[in-house]
């Protein structure tokens, strides 16, 4: 059965992509990541458009923040305040992105940029994730527990003006960093449609010293707003948002979510954790692959939307 | 298919009828008037039909009479297209080169009895512009003004014909027109998923000895119906509402996910 996505113009099977949705689901769901970085490289690999992939997937992360958070909000385990300052810095750093990202399709190169910064990307996150899941699972085989690396101080955070309290998370530091890190984290949801909370989480442990019960509720508060930005940003420059894609994705990403969170209790996740940094970093192979072998067809066309708009000019379209 | 055989069998008695009756050589008629393309488009096919009645004055005394060709077109809307070429750079492939390619069809399918160079002369062909290679004057628009203009014309032309014909929105088939007793012919042409929106244009020729002999055309609204029709139109002419739309959706499905979640735990 399938169906024909209007924006991303193409038709493809609808049960494959509610189960990929429900895969990359289950992942986030068992070990708490967004799925983002997945899910855009999954839709290219469908044959979407890497333009419609980023902004879809922006907007299907909406949902599944949303509904991650959820749970976050009610035990109160948000800082509001550092999530606003991160958020500010996230908007702004999704205008800046969805505006390179419209300069670099102008001059037909924005998906040369969507796949070396996925390259990047996954390289990065598939070998530390392999990294720690080794040292993990040497560690429950050696009957140690592993303790976790202590945050250190880092004075110069507490020389920079601007500083605030932040009652949640007992700091009382400048805004600049949070900004900055918000900024940077909205530059890449925009560009490559992730949530970003893989980078947003690290950095609010060490850079920013958070608590850690507050670091991932502030997260998803962030990531909620930041991405739905990036959504609206997207359809308003872009026009490159699909909404049928990504409800489909959605209904997929929720059920595999619950499946997932319900799985952790059973299944051994060092191991687990091990597979999916594989299953990165073999993403990220096959694109970097897509970028230096030999391209069986060199050219590529598109159609220049000439789109009229029925209402303004009263005829059929 | 039944209703589609009777109109057929209906369609081609009148036209047997009416082509004899006729001045003009040939009568034709579209199995569809409209297509509307729905969310679950998944291509169809298009049947092209009709008679002709070219000069068979010898018939009657046992001369020899040259056969009728029947070459039928459908045209989609005119559009403009950027084509880029890949070039290595520091060992990866990037778009290097672009050309921009103006007022080509969309869509393009031929179908005739025969070969199309056997049936009828290259001057006459470009004159009613019948072939894909009649339609590469416009390919491309820029280029530079030396010798080599020709050559990267060619390239690129050839290079666009490929990548239309691969999602099946340029072909040429010499020998999708039956004709049935020398009278009446029947063509199919298959209309690929991806086929753009537009007013289409059939055009059907009846040539014999090389010279026109009749000639009709007709027009073939092809729309989108449907949710999808609405999501497009939306999409592009109030961007901003439609994606408030995409964000609350997403907000909606998220929330009530977490509730049924909480609920279930």
């Amino acid at each position: 059965m399938t169906i024909y996505l209007p924006i991303a113009e193409i038709s493809v099977s609808i049960i494959t992509l509610v189960s990929m949705g429900a895969l990359v689901g289950f992942l986030s769901g068992m070990f708490g990541v967004g799925g983002g970085f997945l899910m855009t490289p999954i839709l290219i690999f469908l044959g979407i458009p890497p333009a419609v992939a980023v902004a879809t997937e922006a907007n299907q992360i909406v949902a599944s923040s949303v509904s991650g958070g959820f749970a976050y909000w009610r035990r109160r385990a948000i800082d509001f305040r550092m999530g606003t300052v991160l958020l500010v810095g996230g908007v702004l750093g999704a205008y800046a992105g969805v505006n390179l990202f419209k300069a670099l399709r102008a001059i037909g190169q924005v998906e040369l940029m969507i796949a070396v910064s996925y390259v990047f990307l996954l390289t990065i996150i598939g070998s530390l994730m392999l990294r720690e899941s080794i040292m993990a699972i040497r560690a429950t085989r050696a009957g140690k527990s592993l303790h976790t690396r202590r945050p250190g101080q880092h004075s110069w955070i507490l020389g920079l003006p601007l500083r605030m309290r932040f009652r949640q998370s007992k700091l009382y530091i400048s805004v600049l960093p949070p900004f900055i890190i918000g900024f940077i984290v909205g530059t890449l949801s925009a560009i490559m449609g992730v949530g970003g909370g893989f980078i947003m989480v690290p950095a609010m442990i060490y850079i920013l010293h958070m608590p850690t019960n507050v670091v991932i509720g502030t997260s998803l508060f962030q990531i909620i707003f930041v991405t739905a930005a990036v959504t609206l940003l997207h359809a308003v420059e872009n026009q490159t948002v699909d909404i049928v894609l990504a409800a489909l994705l959605m209904v997929g990403g929720v059920i595999g979510a619950q499946l997932g969170a319900a799985a952790t209790q059973k299944l051994r996740s060092e191991e687990l954790r091990a597979l999916l940094a594989l299953i990165v970093l073999v993403v990220g192979a096959k694109l970097f692959w897509d970028l230096v072998s030999n391209p069986s067809e060199l050219y590529s066309l598109t159609r220049i939307s000439t789109f009229i708009d029925p209402f303004l000019f009263g005829g059929k379209s | 298919m039944k209703i589609g055989a009777t109109i057929f069998a209906s369609w081609v008695l009148i036209a047997l009828f009416m082509a004899t009756a006729s001045a003009n050589g040939l009568v034709a008629d579209l199995s569809k008037d409209h297509i509307s393309i729905r969310s679950n488009f998944s291509g169809e096919t298009l049947l092209l039909f009709g008679a002709v009645g070219g000069d068979n004055r010898g018939r009657a005394f046992g001369a020899s009479v040259s056969p009728i060709d029947v070459v039928v077109v459908l045209r989609g809307p005119a559009a403009n297209f950027t084509i880029r070429k890949k070039a290595r750079r520091a060992g990866i492939w990037v778009n290097s080169e672009v050309h921009h390619i103006s007022d080509l069809p969309a869509f393009y399918a031929l179908v005739s009895t025969n070969p199309i160079d056997a049936i009828v002369p290259e001057a006459v062909r470009a004159k009613h512009k019948i072939g894909i290679d009649n339609l590469r004057d416009n390919v491309p628009t820029e280029e530079q003004s030396d010798g080599r203009y020709a050559h990267a014309q060619d390239v690129v032309s050839r290079a666009f014909m490929r990548l239309r014909a691969a999602q099946g929105l340029y072909s040429e088939s010499e020998s999708g027109v039956e004709l049935i007793g020398g009278r009446l012919f029947r063509a199919e042409i298959n209309l690929p998923p991806g086929m753009p929106i537009g007013s289409y244009v059939s055009e059907f020729f009846a040539f014999q000895d090389g010279r026109l002999i009749g000639y009709q055309t007709g027009e073939l609204p092809v729309d989108t119906v449907g949710a999808g029709h609405v999501m497009y139109e939306l999409a592009h002419t109030q961007p901003l509402l439609y994606g408030l739309g995409g964000v609350a959706l997403a907000a909606c499905l998220g929330w009530a996910a977490a509730l049924m979640f909480r609920r279930r735990s």
